[in-house]
């Protein structure tokens, strides 16, 4: 006789094994997302705008869109894996910092052949193109550009009766002194400081504006070099902490958010902050400064300085899996033209809708001339002038490179420890110079 | 001799899906990690991954960030594990005492425990915040501070506040474990402390301390590590900064394998990690058990 406990325990235990086997062997396929759809990561970042822009493209072209979004301080680590993983994924964000490591590994497919998607430089602002390109080949289309700015909160000037914005940082310095004697602002000078991903445009905003470079023309580190403005960077920075206390020592652990917040809170008199954050400073619902703050070019330091300022632009970009397949190749193109470029009706609706709602500057040139566009500068920055000149005078990060990852950790130890005061500038810039070149020559 | 028969089969034929999840999500890992290690594994360059033995280990131990972050570590994990200890013995020494509000304190003590770690985190980091923070507030307040200070911003202090956030959360577990020792110990034992004449003091060193050994190994091995490989709070609080202040063997183990994307010099500065969680927690559980 067969009890009931054995027949039930063997009977189990095969079809466990017959389940487990079939999910194993399985395995991608059961867990593919429908067929003929477009897989799309990108960051946590204007999401209900991309919701929205996925629907049109979906009623447009009947083409189905799969969209999963991380947070950005996970995002390069979550979309690696994902990469390494092989995982199916057609299209994503990319940083132009990641394009040339990206590119390297093999993990992003040029559009260089693609004359539907190359079309559109011409309408492109050209420091936003030469951002996609790595070894003359075109990794994809703007999803936006912007800067960083320097911004001043107009009633802190005015209660301390300067009239003029700064046009040189030791003009900053001078207000800002002059603002600490008649107590309009404890620290006038906000700048965020905290080693995360922001920190390298911040720096390098500075850096430029000193007439500085990181590397030079052939790639060389000449951030040590103490005539080429990263070590006057750096001084400015810990004089402005240590000597002339315009800066609060907290900046070293203000990430850009909080800074936001600090801004927008009417404390500080003199910024820098990305430019799209304007409309959130100008909006009475998001900052108590709110129609204070305008916008001025960044001021020049050092016998060298200029109006330079860091520039960076994020794209859409396509894997090589989704380029080596006919059909998905298709699927992907027509989605990444849709917002990166026209829609099916000839407009630039993403980009439009992006710079609207949430004050990204849009890479399109023949947005600048929309009336909505320039309402939109109109109301939340009192014009878009200064917007334009200081794009104008935007540079790509000069350490942009396959090791760019792993020096930026380096570089960010750096800046911290002159801001600490535990590292003369010149010392800790010939620490990032160091890594550079040893980074440099590990990747031939 | 023991016969294979029907019933060991089966019992095998049952606990094999087990064993087998077991290989695949522990031991495999384990192995293919140790694997990692030997190899130059670098994510962004995925078409090289040269085997290099040992290399990796001999790297990091030429590396002068490892050490700043084994001194680091060494520094946090003595802090945490000596005032969480401490203070674990002070509040179970007060919470075996029959009192009003007892049960109540109690309860209230598992609190920060049954805290998340993440919320832990950003709940300290608004605490020490130098614009808005409530210690902030509370020192100007009661007149101790003038003005309002940058307490995590400050390198020399940064690894402090941050243990001081971990001890936090860890002490009431640890008092709990301790409460449950105290309340073995016979009540004979004190009652023949006081027959000869023992004071309170006499009575904690005699009698409750030396009963209270089992206990404080556990404590002392749990805390080491826990702390030793605390990651958590130095995400939230720090990132490891300022500058490198707050750097622990943990935290350069993130930034090698998710930041750097070094999986294998990664790996093998887990594994060191690893090894001396095991060494230390070995070496106090051969120290203390001696004396059980």
């Amino acid at each position: 006789m067969t009890s009931p406990a054995k027949s039930f325990s063997r009977r189990t235990a095969a079809a466990g094994a017959a389940s487990a086997a079939m999910m194993l062997g399985a395995g991608p396929a059961a867990l593919a997302q429908p067929a003929g759809a477009v897989n799309f990561i990108g960051w946590s970042a204007a999401v209900d705008q991309v919701r929205a822009q996925i629907s049109a493209f979906q009623a447009a072209t009947g083409i189905a869109v799969n969209y999963e979004n991380f947070p950005w301080a996970q995002y390069r680590t979550a979309l690696v894996t994902r990469l390494v993983a092989n995982a199916p994924i057609d299209c994503s964000w990319i940083s132009d910092a990641w394009l040339p490591e990206f590119a390297e590994a093999g993990w992003l497919a040029d559009i260089s052949d693609v004359s539907a998607l190359t079309r559109y430089n011409a309408e492109t602002t050209a420091y936003c193109t030469q951002s996609m390109v790595y070894k003359a080949k075109q990794y994809g289309l703007a999803y936006y550009g912007d800067h960083m700015s320097f911004m001043v909160n107009t009633d802190m000037l005015a209660r301390a009766g300067i009239t003029t914005p700064p046009t040189t940082w030791e003009e900053v310095v001078e207000q800002s002194l002059r603002m600490k004697q008649q107590g309009v602002a404890e620290f006038p000078l906000l700048l965020s400081l905290a080693a995360d991903t922001w920190l390298i445009e911040f720096v390098s905003a500075l850096n430029f504006s000193f007439g500085g470079r990181f590397v030079d023309d052939a790639g060389n580190a000449v951030m040590a070099d103490a005539n080429r403005g990263a070590v006057r960077a750096a001084r400015f920075l810990r004089e402005a902490i240590h000597t002339h206390r315009i800066l609060s020592p907290g900046a070293v652990e203000t990430g850009e958010i909080n800074g936001l917040r600090a801004f927008g809170s009417g404390a500080h008199a003199f910024a820098i902050v990305p430019t799209y954050r304007i409309r959130a400073l100008n909006d009475p619902a998001q900052s108590s400064a709110a129609g204070k703050i305008r916008l001025a070019l960044m001021p020049k330091g050092g016998p060298s300085g200029t109006h330079e300022t860091c520039g960076w632009i994020r794209f859409w970009g396509m894997t090589p899996g989704a380029k080596a397949d006919r059909a998905r190749r298709e699927r992907t193109l027509r989605f990444i033209e849709f917002f990166g470029g026209r829609d099916t009706a000839g407009n630039y609706s993403m980009q439009k809708l992006l710079l609207t709602d949430m004050g990204l500057p849009s890479c399109a040139v023949p947005l600048a001339q929309d009336p909505e566009v320039v309402q939109f500068w109109q109301r939340w920055a009192g014009g878009g002038a200064v917007v334009a000149e200081q794009a104008g005078l935007a540079r790509k990060k000069d350490v942009i490179s396959p090791w760019f990852g792993e020096w930026v950790e380096t570089s960010n130890q750096a800046w911290q420890n002159v801001c600490l005061g535990r590292a003369e500038p010149e010392a800790a810039m010939r620490a990032a110079g160091a890594k550079w070149t040893e980074l440099k020559r590990a990747f031939r | 001799m023991t016969r294979f028969g029907y019933d060991e089969r089966s019992a095998a034929l049952l606990v094999f899906p087990v064993l087998a999840v077991l290989l695949v999500v522990a031991a495999f890992p384990i192995i293919y990690s140790f694997w990692v290690s030997l190899h130059d594994i670098v994510l962004t360059r995925p078409l090289r991954r040269p085997f290099v033995g040992f290399d990796n280990y001999l790297r990091i131990f030429d590396d002068a960030r490892f050490w700043t972050a084994v001194a680091r570590t060494t520094v946090y994990t003595l802090v945490c594990v000596a005032v969480t200890t401490f203070l674990a013995v002070l509040v179970a020494l007060l919470l075996n005492e029959v009192f009003p509000g007892q049960r109540l304190l109690s309860a209230l003590l598992l609190v920060p425990w049954a805290t998340p770690s993440v919320v832990n985190g950003l709940m300290w980091k608004w605490i020490y915040d130098p614009t808005y923070g409530l210690l902030n507030g509370l020192l100007v307040q009661v007149g101790l501070l003038e003005r309002y200070r940058v307490w995590l911003g400050d390198p020399d202090i940064t690894l402090l506040l941050i243990a001081n956030a971990a001890i936090w959360k860890q002490m009431p577990l640890a008092a709990l474990l301790m409460i449950v020792t105290m309340k073995a110990i016979p009540e004979d034992l004190y009652r023949a402390a006081r027959v000869d004449g023992a004071n309170i003091w006499q009575r904690f060193v005699h009698v409750t301390l030396p009963a209270l050994r089992p206990g404080l190994m556990l404590v002392l091995v749990y805390e080491t590590m826990i702390s030793i490989r605390h990651f958590d709070l130095f995400l939230i609080m720090t990132q490891g900064g300022p500058g490198d202040a707050s750097f622990t063997l943990s935290w350069l183990i993130y930034v090698e394998t998710f930041r750097s994307l070094r999986f294998g010099t990664g790996a093998a500065m887990s594994y060191v990690l690893a090894i001396t969680t095991f060494a230390l927690s070995w070496a106090v559980i051969r120290f203390l058990g001696k004396r059980i």
